[in-house]
């Protein structure tokens, strides 16, 4: 029955992009991020769905679509930059085989994000990508939000999402990060959507939403999720107008919120402070020190999943205490090998080196410098129409810091939704300039000329 | 049953935003923009005099 659901879904989305082409755009982002192929056995298993509407939705674009103003914006050329350093690194990789696995994937994100604000024409279409982003990875959270309530999630790794193989968004520590970047949009959709309009409605879906969303750190355990929450709830303050009552809701919400946790998801967080006694926590510092010690050997980096000849050993220090005064400390010899890098800044310097790095921190912190000048420009008497510009750019500039702050704990340097957001802030980058562009007022400031002194014959006719 | 759930919303949500989008125009051209005819689906201007 799932099987025929989903297939009709998608078959009826690719339908309706015969009529609509850019409602194949929207499609492929459904199914990059839901993986509906993933979640049946069925027909959609053994159809290439995801290859299918990016031709459509490129050769729909390259057919129907207007082009008139389209301008390759510098982020899009760093992004071509880095797909082509990535490819370079792929053909020169320690591992050829493996890189080829990770490569495969990679490269799609890469050239759609690049594709994606070529398309976002118009602010609908823009609303549109926000709402199928939105309700794509709802298809995951909602039902791990429900589970986490039925259960606690079960501990670390042990919550069942929709699809059970632990890849892409469907990995905890992953979709606990992308789950929080998702929370800004989802509100930014119930105050100035025009699909589904501003209601009671809109607006408890979106809080449901976002309460799912929240949920994913406690139910997969994940310590990454409880940062990028933290992180979230102080940006936020940023934006907020009431900030008095903000600050008080937010904390009579965690007051309420900590008695009802489950006990191994306190316990798994109050690990965050003490990484001596903690095996996943070392393992990662030394991961780390081992990739800055192969990058100064390998600057140019060592190809997609390079981590596969890492071998690090460390001790944890565990200490039982049997009094006030009388503990017993235990240390373990731990040695691992192939072990991830846990950290998209460590993945990106281990496997493209220094350039690499380089050219990913160029594109994420433009995203951020892009997004704040939007959000300035727009704050104060918006002109009509354009209300929206403001809160959607502090919101996605919002998802992007919560990105590369919980990015700095888990590998997700070229996860594809993230490149979505990147597209997505393009678009609207690239669609204001567009408006800009065409209408000169108010958009541009006017020189205020001083009013001409009155003549000498007018002076002299009223005296 | 939960698994379901997760499912059903979320598509019923995109199904009918889908649909919705389809009878919308400023889904291809936006009203603060200039209008421009598109691509092959140029059409040809007829005078209201002719």
């Amino acid at each position: 029955m799932l099987n025929l659901f989903l297939t009709a879904f998608v078959a009826a989305f690719l339908g309706a992009g015969m009529k609509r082409p850019f409602l194949f755009v929207l499609a492929y982002t459904y199914i990059d991020i839901v993986g509906p192929q993933k979640v049946t056995w069925g027909f959609l298993a053994h159809v290439p769905v995801s290859l299918i509407a990016f031709t459509c939705a490129f050769v729909g674009w390259m057919v129907a679509d207007n082009k008139d103003g389209i301008r390759f914006s510098p982020r899009q050329l760093v992004l071509l930059a880095l797909l082509i350093y990535c490819g370079v690194t792929t053909k020169l990789a320690d591992f050829p085989v493996e890189a080829a696995d990770k490569w495969a994937w990679v490269w799609k994100a890469l050239v759609f994000a690049t594709f994606l604000p070529l398309t976002l024409r118009t602010k609908l279409r823009i609303e549109a990508l926000v709402l199928v982003m939105v309700l794509s990875v709802g298809v995951i959270v909602i039902g791990g939000g429900i589970k986490t309530l039925a259960s606690g999630g079960g501990g670390y790794g042990e919550l069942k999402l929709l699809v059970n193989d632990n890849t892409g968004l469907y990995e905890g520590s992953i979709i606990s990060a992308v789950a929080i970047c998702v929370i800004p949009l989802a509100l930014w959709l119930a105050r100035y959507g025009t699909i589904f309009k501003p209601s009671w409605m809109a607006t408890l879906f979106a809080w449901g939403i976002c309460f799912a969303c929240i949920l994913m750190p406690v139910g997969t355990q994940a310590r990454t999720g409880l940062i990028c929450v933290a992180v979230l709830g102080v940006m936020m303050l940023r934006s907020t107008k009431r900030r008095l009552t903000y600050i008080s809701l937010v904390t009579i919400a965690g007051l309420v919120a900590v008695p009802l946790l489950p006990q191994s998801f306190t316990e798994r967080m109050s690990t965050i402070g003490n990484h001596a006694a903690d095996q996943s926590a070392s393992t990662r510092l030394e991961v780390w020190k081992w990739t800055m010690d192969y990058a100064h050997a390998h600057p140019f980096g060592g190809g997609f999943n390079a981590f596969l000849q890492n071998e690090v050993s460390y001790e944890t220090v565990k200490a039982d205490y049997a009094g006030a005064n009388n503990a017993v400390i235990q240390k373990e010899r731990i040695v691992e090998k192939a072990r991830a890098y846990h950290s998209s800044y460590f993945e990106m310097l281990g496997e493209q080196g220094y350039p690499g790095l380089g050219l990913w921190l160029l594109l994420h912190v433009m995203g951020v410098v892009q997004m704040e000048v939007l959000r300035r420009r727009y704050a104060k008497d918006p002109p009509e129409g354009f209300a929206w510009v403001t809160p959607l750019a502090d919101a996605l500039q919002q998802a992007q810091i919560v990105y590369l702050i919980g990015g700095a704990f888990v590998g997700i340097a070229l996860q594809p939704f993230c490149y979505m957001l990147v597209g997505l802030q393009c678009g609207l980058s690239a669609y204001m300039g567009r408006v800009r562009r065409t209408v000169p007022m108010p958009f541009r400031t006017v020189r205020k000329t001083p009013a001409p002194a009155p003549s000498p014959a007018r002076l002299e006719t009223s005296a | 049953m939960i698994d379901i759930f997760t499912v059903v919303v979320p598509h019923a949500l995109m199904a009918l935003a889908v649909w919705r989008l389809l009878a919308r125009d400023d889904l291809d051209q936006d009203p603060h923009l200039p209008a421009k005819a598109e691509g092959f689906r140029r059409k040809p201007v007829r005078s209201r005099d002719a």
